[in-house]
């Protein structure tokens, strides 16, 4: 099979970096399998439980790089209890164990403690870029052992996550000696900050590229930041309150004004709303552009900096910028591939937010548009078709009605032609996510036409069994289901178990299925962890007479090469 | 809105504890389940809409609706004055046209002139000063009421 030497193999190997690549790689045949192991340097493992450390290091001993992903999508939004876990210890006992050249360990939805972290920090001498992405667990004092410890750490990025700010002085256990830093992402750091330390840190980085402060760090000291670290491509503001005291925001516009590499801004997480117009200057340059969290701002001021975003390639915005204001974004911004509108309230529909024709228009004006991810007020189908004639070449889709069941606000008729239009068009749709009145119809459609799709979020609808059917024998690329609140149960969970080994999990949460369903299932495949998740009821569960009949509130099952996870809380029940 | 479904309570994740019974679990949930968007006494889930908890918080800590800005607005020698909403206007430009269909006169502002109106306001420190020196962002944020002046006072 082989012509060459395994070094030459090994050597085209390393151009194929892809994580489907190289596992399609791996399966061709023993040699090139072994091969491949042994030049496999990152390695991506979606869902933690799915394997273990030991058979990680078997298999990669050489591997400097590892993604780990812990909790199931939908914790996002409340819906996993914190202990169910995702731990991340066991896995940097066992690299540190191994003695094996980690140089980088992102992280998502796990449980981190400050004691992985000092681990973490003190066993890999080569230890280079820490990610966390909605982690928690932890504390300052974690990352303060990561900041003392790592001698050439190169990115140190927390997004999002939920951390115990101790208030220390984190920032200031960085050595003089380091001077490597390329990214520093501290946004969701909740307390104060030592902006002396900040700055002395940023002065001795002329690495740095990536700067996104907290909302500790005020206006002037943005400025001093900004002047002594010119090289910067991506800003994240912290907190951004003008006051008339002109000279700190002449400084801002002098020090903004030298910065011609930035092309990504974020932040603004406390603003007053007319300070945006300091950063029109560089405007031109930026391709991304984050104001979700910048709820002060007033939809007006967020147009004018827009209009000057000719570049903008992907735009993170909140609701309050109007259907107006989208039309804006769609004659503008022509280079935009993706794009995410928030909402901004919460309580009821206010009057500046987006509906059906704000979506119209982007489609319309961004022909290079392949993301969306838009909240609104309502919907018709007749839109969607339009959006869907004018962009087939949506990779993800994401359309979330505000309020749940409602139909075409213009028809009173459910949503099922308009998002069948999208799945039909969108040859290469690969993540959908439905809202709004939906009835089996729309499923039928998914199975018919999303053959590419690999991720599908369901909230509050189809009518049968019929719709889950549809797309658990349609989809053939189907990863990740995730389902709530619908009525499907234990007829169309039940129908082709061995889906489920082609797939790496389901959630299903306020459904129709119940104990004795996911028993039987838990038989006839052994091979997948099902998990109930019952924060009341789980002991009256079995003593219920009902017993089996008993809908189950929450199930999160997925395949696994490893069995049973030990580290389950008492609320946690693995069938 | 109400729900008409027998499955009374809409908080059918884990957060309720009472459960429709299995007979009644197979009523069409899509026909009947409604969300009382609008009503008052609804209390925010934590789990809809699907939007991160930071964003949440984010969201929940907002000052509250900055969406208008009303201020009073005198002609000078007029006694009786009007109301403008500030933020529903995009700068100085479309205050003064706004302002010219109100009162029926031109109006300038940036500068003192004998034979027209000016515009002036009066700001947070108590002071009445010219519209037009400062930015419109600004100006919103320091204005506390208008009066156009009458013609031949400077």
């Amino acid at each position: 099979m082989n012509y060459f030497p395994d070094e030459v193999v090994e050597h085209v190997f390393d151009f194929v970096t892809s994580h489907k690549d190289r596992n399609a790689i791996s399966l061709v045949c023993k040699s090139w399998y072994k091969i491949e192991r042994y030049s496999r340097q990152k390695v991506f493992i979606g869902n933690c439980y799915a394997t273990n450390p030991e058979r990680l290091l078997r298999r990669f001993p050489c591997l400097k790089s590892l993604t780990l992903k812990g909790k199931p999508h939908f914790a996002d939004f409340n819906l996993v209890p914190h202990e169910w876990g995702g731990f991340v210890q066991p896995w940097i006992e066992a690299l540190a164990r191994s003695r094996v050249g980690l140089e980088e360990l992102r992280l998502k939805r796990m449980v981190v403690t400050d004691e992985s972290l000092e681990l973490l920090s003190r066993s890999f001498v080569n230890f280079k870029s820490l990610v966390l992405v909605s982690c928690e667990g932890f504390t300052t004092d974690g990352l303060a052992s990561i900041a003392a410890n790592c001698r050439h750490l190169r990115d140190l990025d927390l997004q999002e996550n939920e951390i115990d700010d101790h208030r220390g002085q984190w920032l200031s256990c960085f050595p003089d000696t380091c001077t490597t830093l390329v990214t520093l992402n501290f946004a969701c750091l909740e307390g104060e900050t030592n902006l002396v330390a900040l700055e002395r840190l940023v002065a001795r980085s002329p690495n740095l590229k990536s700067l996104k402060l907290n909302r500790a760090v005020p206006l002037d000291a943005l400025a001093r930041l900004m002047s002594c670290a010119p090289q910067m491509v991506d800003l994240g503001v912290g907190s951004y309150e003008n006051d008339p005291d002109s000279e700190s925001y002449l400084k801002l516009q002098a020090a903004i004004k030298k910065c011609t590499s930035l092309r990504s801004l974020s932040g603004f997480l406390e603003a007053a709303p007319h300070c945006l117009s300091a950063f029109h200057p560089i405007c031109h340059n930026l391709t991304s552009l984050n104001l979700s969290y910048a709820a002060e701002i007033h939809g007006s001021h967020l147009i004018k900096l827009i209009q000057h975003c000719k570049k903008l390639q992907r735009l993170w915005i909140l609701d309050s910028i109007g259907d107006k204001g989208l039309e804006v974004v769609a004659s503008t911004c022509k280079e935009l591939q993706e794009l995410r509108v928030f909402p901004s309230d919460l309580v009821g529909g206010g009057n500046t937010a987006v509906t059906e024709e704000g979506l119209v228009a982007i489609s319309a004006g961004c022909p290079k548009l392949h993301s969306i991810l838009y909240f609104c007020q309502q919907m018709t189908n007749a839109a969607l078709v339009t959006v869907a004639k004018n962009c087939p070449n949506f990779i993800r889709f994401r359309l979330c009605i505000l309020e749940p069941n409602k139909p075409d606000h213009v028809t009173s008729q459910p949503l099922d032609e308009g998002f069948g239009a999208i799945v039909k068009a969108c040859k290469n749709l690969r993540r959908l996510s439905l809202s709004g009145l939906l009835t089996d119809q729309v499923f039928l459609y998914i199975g018919m036409y999303a053959n590419q799709l690999e991720m599908l979020s369901i909230a509050f609808a189809g009518d049968t069994d019929k719709g889950m059917l549809y797309v658990l024998n349609g989809c053939k690329k189907m990863k990740k289901l995730e389902i709530r609140d619908s009525p499907f149960g234990d007829t169309a969970l039940l129908a082709d178990v061995s889906k489920y080994e082609t797939m790496r999990s389901l959630w299903m949460s306020s459904c129709e299925v119940t104990l004795s369903g996911c028993k039987r299932l838990a038989e006839k495949a052994p091979w997948l962890n099902v998990e109930i998740i019952n924060e009341t009821d789980n002991n009256r569960m079995e003593e219920n007479g009902h017993e089996g009949r008993q809908k189950v509130d929450k199930l999160y099952l997925y395949r696994t090469v490893v069995g049973t996870r030990m580290d389950a809380p008492p609320f946690v029940w693995i069938l | 809105m109400e729900f008409s479904n027998s499955c009374s309570s809409f908080s059918s994740s884990s957060v309720d504890s009472t459960k429709p019974s299995p007979s009644e679990s197979s009523v069409n949930l899509s026909l009947s389940l409604t969300f009382p968007s609008t009503s008052p006494q609804r209390e925010a889930r934590q789990d809809w809409p699907p939007i991160k908890s930071r964003l949440r918080d984010t969201l929940k800590g907002r000052r509250g609706d900055d969406t208008s800005l009303f201020v009073k607005v005198y002609m000078e020698g007029v006694p009786i004055g009007r109301k403008l909403d500030l933020c529903a206007f995009s700068g100085y430009e479309s205050l003064l046209e706004n302002l010219y269909h109100m009162f029926d006169t031109l109006i300038i502002c940036g500068k003192r002139d004998r034979k027209h109106h000016v515009l002036t306001y009066e700001d947070k420190d108590g002071d009445w000063m010219m519209v037009g020196d400062i930015p419109w962002d600004m100006f919103l944020e320091t204005v506390r009421r208008l009066k156009i002046t009458r013609p031949e006072r400077y």
